[in-house]
């Protein structure tokens, strides 16, 4: 596997839901690559590669975004809303993992153009069951959008230089 | 005098007669002498002349012969040819002359002997000229001289017989000349004698007839005489009868009139005198309703109505069979049976003999005269009946007038009539006490200023073509409200009247009816009811704001709980999982069974804060009806619920269950609960008294679930009915309450929350839920997802309410 790939991008503000999130992922075999942020605005720089993540480039977006909607800064719905309207990221995969099944947050989610909307169960091993069929689904069973359509013609060349996992 | 004459005139036409036939006869015998003279002396000249003839032939053929000698001779002794021809000529002649002389003494037997003698004689003549001219011819020798003797001798024989013949014709002629002169001289003498006689007689005659010319012309002179006068009286004659004839026609056109005007007016028949009907006009036809051709030889008996007596009729042809005129009402009987009254005349008409000859009966059609007079009696019989009731309506009448009266004057409803002119032709007290004034005597266009109305503003006086009253008159039934104020009611006071037309019996209007009431205190009321309405309705408002933020709050809450409440139930239950997963084996059995209770009670705690946050979306979500097939939804709740009856025995009774106009989403939330209530209490369970749990193969645990519905006035009634364990109908308050529980955790888990939930969906629908139960027996829950009629009340004091 190519080690500058990233496979999953998670927003997920809160430290136990990234623990047992990983904990779940990592015991499928699906951990390899991801990153974590832990507010809005953090998802949004690292998905357009500005500030912090301005070495990333387009053309290596990550195969999955799992994200939560309640986040600090930047709610969950306007990340999923940038992310949707910007032709370099709208075909970015990006699943809603939330504690709410609240009928407005499916409507706006799925409007914004969320690929999933999943409700995370509060027993931990239904939890885990649906992370592993989400990131087995998206990783390994879907096609994503063939990688040189992404790329600019200006190519950037940074990569990313460190993955963190914890 | 005619016959005084007329021996004389016959004796004298006798005479005439006989006188002229005498002369008649003697004219005849005087022409038949004459005639017979005639004849006589035309025979005798015949015999003369015939004489005469004979005597020339005779010479004639004696010439001849004595040529045929000659030229013979001569020839003989010429031999010339033309004396041959010559000869034979005359040869020739000879022979005829002798054929005339036989022809001609035919009638004379002696001449004809001698001509019997002169025929040889002549032929020997004739034969020796022959002999000479053939000697002649053949010899060329000349007659010798004893041939010339002999030929001589011959004629000489020849001539004496002719002699002969001519002397005794000679003498025949003198014989009969002598006769004949003496019948002509017998004639003349009788014939002169005869035209004496005749001379004479016609003189007679002549006498004769003139006098006859004279009594004849007498005659005629009479006859024409008598003529003229026949003329004149016959011309008289005429004129008279023409005259006559003219009256006659003037008389019949005048007749024909008559008859064509009886006709018209009346009914008219005729009868001969046996009673047979003979003729009937038009009227009696149209009357009797029989056609001519029905009546003509019947009798009248055909119209007896059988009304008169015998004697009647016998008293009739008595009067009309003695040639009296019959007058009198007759009642008949028409074909269809209906009976008719005629006035009837009948005249016999009379023959020479004085005699009646037919009867004219002459009627008019009298049935409605007769008729009303058989109406008359009854009539007035009715006539006294009805005065009598006439006079108790009288009582009636007056009574009911003051029980009017009574009531116009203590009635609360002012009330006013009008004339259609707007004459005030009543007004009770109450409006007087209402509208503070009586009445006046006022133009219609007055009544507004007079009493003063106004429009409910107070102020514009009521146009005075609008009220009630003016337009009652016209026919128009109006209410309306308006306000008093006139210097008799300072204050004012609001009043609603009611106007309607007066009409008379034929319906006309004839003016208008107003009533009225004082209404100033329902105004008043009705005042003070508008202002708490609307400050009623500002309190809604608030109410509803204030309203409207606590459920947005209770929103907030509901999602914080949804989101904020089930994160750290899941990291308590993941954290718990993970530290019995890794570090179980390191930990005793108890601080296993801990972690244990800790992810139990993660479990219920996430299925309380579910069903909390389901309920409370519940109340917040709109309703969203639609037609239902309800069997689809409990199919379909009982496809969700099929894991949970895995290794149990569950009969589902599902009946066909109506298509009701509902929720679907929340009714199958309804199902959703009850089902899994019903699965829940029959499942096999320890004893109420603590006993063991009865073992599943128990024939009374076989669970039997039933769906079914039954109708109550047209709306359906859910029912869900289980075998379970039931509840005590003591507690049955507390089924529907949040929180609230029968059965203790350890029997049957829940959260208190379920039958809360369905409850509140079903009042959202406007139905109602109740349960039945025993413990033990089970359990049955019904409802009804459409408002009933105690709902539907409510809904109606609700909105009622808000009005107000």
């Amino acid at each position: 596997m190519n080690p500058t790939e990233l496979d999953i991008l998670l927003v997920e503000d809160n430290q136990d839901d990234v623990d047992l999130a990983l904990h779940a992922l990592r015991r499928e075999k699906l951990a390899n690559n991801i990153f974590v942020a832990r507010d809005g605005e953090e998802a949004l720089d690292f998905l357009f590669c500005r500030g912090a993540f301005a070495h990333r480039a387009f053309d290596q977006p990550p195969k999955l975004v799992l994200l939560d909607l309640k986040l600090p800064k930047v709610d969950g719905m306007e990340v999923l809303k940038q992310v949707k309207s910007d032709p370099r990221t709208k075909t970015i995969p990006v699943v809603i993992m939330t504690s709410s099944k609240e009928e407005r947050d499916l409507m706006s989610g799925y409007n914004l153009g969320a690929n999933s909307y999943i409700q995370k169960p509060v027993d931990f091993d239904q939890f885990r069951e649906t992370v592993k069929n989400v990131g087995l689904y998206w990783l390994v069973t879907n096609q994503p959008v063939p990688a040189k359509a992404l790329r600019a013609p200006e190519r950037l060349t940074s990569v990313v230089s460190r993955v963190q996992v914890t | 005098m005619k016959t005084a004459e007329a021996p004389i005139e016959a004796a004298l036409r006798q005479r005439v007669t006989v006188g002229f036939v005498v002369a008649v006869l003697l004219t005849g015998f005087m022409g038949l002498l004459a005639w017979r003279t005639k004849q006589v002396a035309s025979n005798e000249s015949d015999l003369v002349a015939h004489t005469y003839s004979v005597i020339g032939t005779l010479e004639a053929t004696f010439q001849h012969l004595m040529e045929v000698e000659n030229s013979a001779r001569a020839f003989a002794l010429t031999g010339m040819e033309p004396l041959l021809a010559h000869y034979k000529d005359v040869r020739a002649t000879v022979a005829q002359d002798q054929e005339k002389l036989l022809h001609l003494t035919a009638d004379n037997p002696d001449q004809q002997r001698r001509l019997n003698v002169l025929e040889p004689q002549v032929r020997g003549a004739l034969q020796f000229a022959e002999s000479i001219v053939v000697k002649r011819s053949q010899m060329h020798a000349a007659p010798s001289a004893n041939e010339v003797l002999e030929a001589e001798k011959l004629t000489d024989a020849v001539r004496a017989t002719i002699q002969e013949m001519k002397a005794e014709e000679t003498h025949l002629l003198s014989q009969r000349t002598q006769k004949a002169s003496a019948g002509r001289r017998l004639t003349s003498f009788i014939m002169v004698v005869g035209m004496l006689v005749g001379t004479g007689l016609l003189a007679l005659a002549r006498l004769a007839v003139n006098r006859e010319i004279d009594i004849g012309a007498q005659a005629r002179a009479q006859i024409s005489i008598l003529n003229a006068e026949l003329e004149q009286r016959v011309e008289q004659r005429t004129a008279a009868l023409q005259a006559e004839i003219t009256e006659r026609k003037a008389a019949l056109r005048e007749l024909a009139d008559q008859k064509f005007a009886l006709d018209q007016h009346a009914i008219v028949a005729v009868t001969d005198v046996q009673g047979t009907i003979t003729y009937v006009n038009d009227r009696f036809c149209t009357i009797s309703q029989y056609s001519t051709d029905e009546l003509i030889g019947q009798n009248h008996r055909i119209l007896n109505s059988g009304h008169h007596p015998k004697e009647f009729f016998q008293k009739m042809y008595h009067s009309i069979a003695n040639g009296q005129v019959w007058h009198g009402e007759i009642k008949n009987r028409a074909k269809d049976g209906s009976i008719y009254w005629v006035d009837a005349t009948i005249v016999p008409t009379l023959s020479t003999e004085g005699k009646p000859r037919q009867y004219v009966a002459i009627r008019t059609d009298i049935t409605e005269r007769k008729l009303a007079e058989e109406g008359l009696a009854g009539q007035a019989l009715e006539l006294l009946t009805q005065a009598e009731e006439l006079a108790s309506s009288r009582q009636a009448l007056e009574t009911q007038t003051l029980m009017l009266q009574s009531v116009l004057n203590s009635m609360a409803e002012g009330l006013v009539a009008a004339d259609e002119q707007g004459k005030f032709v009543l007004w009770n007290p109450a409006a007087e006490k209402i509208l503070g004034m009586g009445a006046a005597e006022l133009a219609v266009q007055e009544w507004s200023e007079h009493y003063g109305l106004f429009r409910s503003d107070k102020v514009t006086p009521f146009p005075t073509d609008q009220l009630p009253l003016a337009r009652a008159i016209h026919g128009e039934v109006t209410t309306t409200e308006m306000f008093v104020r006139n210097r008799e009611l300072a204050e004012g006071a609001w009043i609603e009247a009611s106007g309607g037309p007066r009409k008379n019996k034929e319906g006309l209007v004839c003016g208008g009816v107003v009533a009225f009431r004082d209404i100033t205190q329902r105004k008043v009321d009705e005042q003070e009811i508008q202002e708490l309405n609307e400050k009623l309705e500002q309190r809604v408002a608030e109410r509803t704001i204030q309203l409207e933020t606590a459920n947005k709050e209770l929103e907030a809450f509901s999602y914080s709980v949804s989101h904020d409440l089930r994160a750290p139930l899941r990291h308590i239950s993941g954290f718990s999982k993970l530290l019995r997963e890794e570090f179980g084996s390191t930990l005793d059995p108890h601080a296993q069974h801990y972690l244990e209770r800790i992810q139990t009670g993660t479990q219920e705690m996430g299925l309380l804060v579910d069903e909390l946050l389901n309920l409370a979306r519940v109340g917040r979500q709109a309703l969203n009806r639609q037609p239902t097939r309800l069997n689809s939804i409990v199919a379909e709740v009982v496809t969700i619920l099929q894991p949970e009856i895995e290794g149990r025995n569950v009969e589902w009774v599902i009946a066909d269950l109506p298509v009701v106009d509902c929720d679907p989403v929340l009714v199958k939330q309804i199902f959703q609960n009850l089902l899994a209530n019903a699965l829940k209490f029959t499942r096999p369970r320890v004893g109420t008294d603590g006993s063991a749990p009865v073992g599943t193969t128990a024939p009374f645990l076989q669970t039997v679930i039933e769906v079914g519905y039954t109708d109550e006035g047209g709306q359906p009634v859910l029912i869900v009915r289980d075998n379970g364990v039931g509840f005590n109908m003591k507690y049955v308050d507390k089924l529907f309450g949040v929180f609230q529980r029968l059965h203790r955790t350890e029997e049957f888990e829940g959260t208190g929350i379920g039958l809360a939930t369905v409850q509140r969906i079903v009042h959202k629908h406007g139905g109602r839920v109740w349960a039945e139960g025993e413990l033990d027996k089970g359990a049955a829950f019904y409802f009804t997802l459409s408002v009933g009629k105690q709902v539907q009340w409510k809904s109606n004091g609700a909105t009622a309410g808000g009005r107000l």
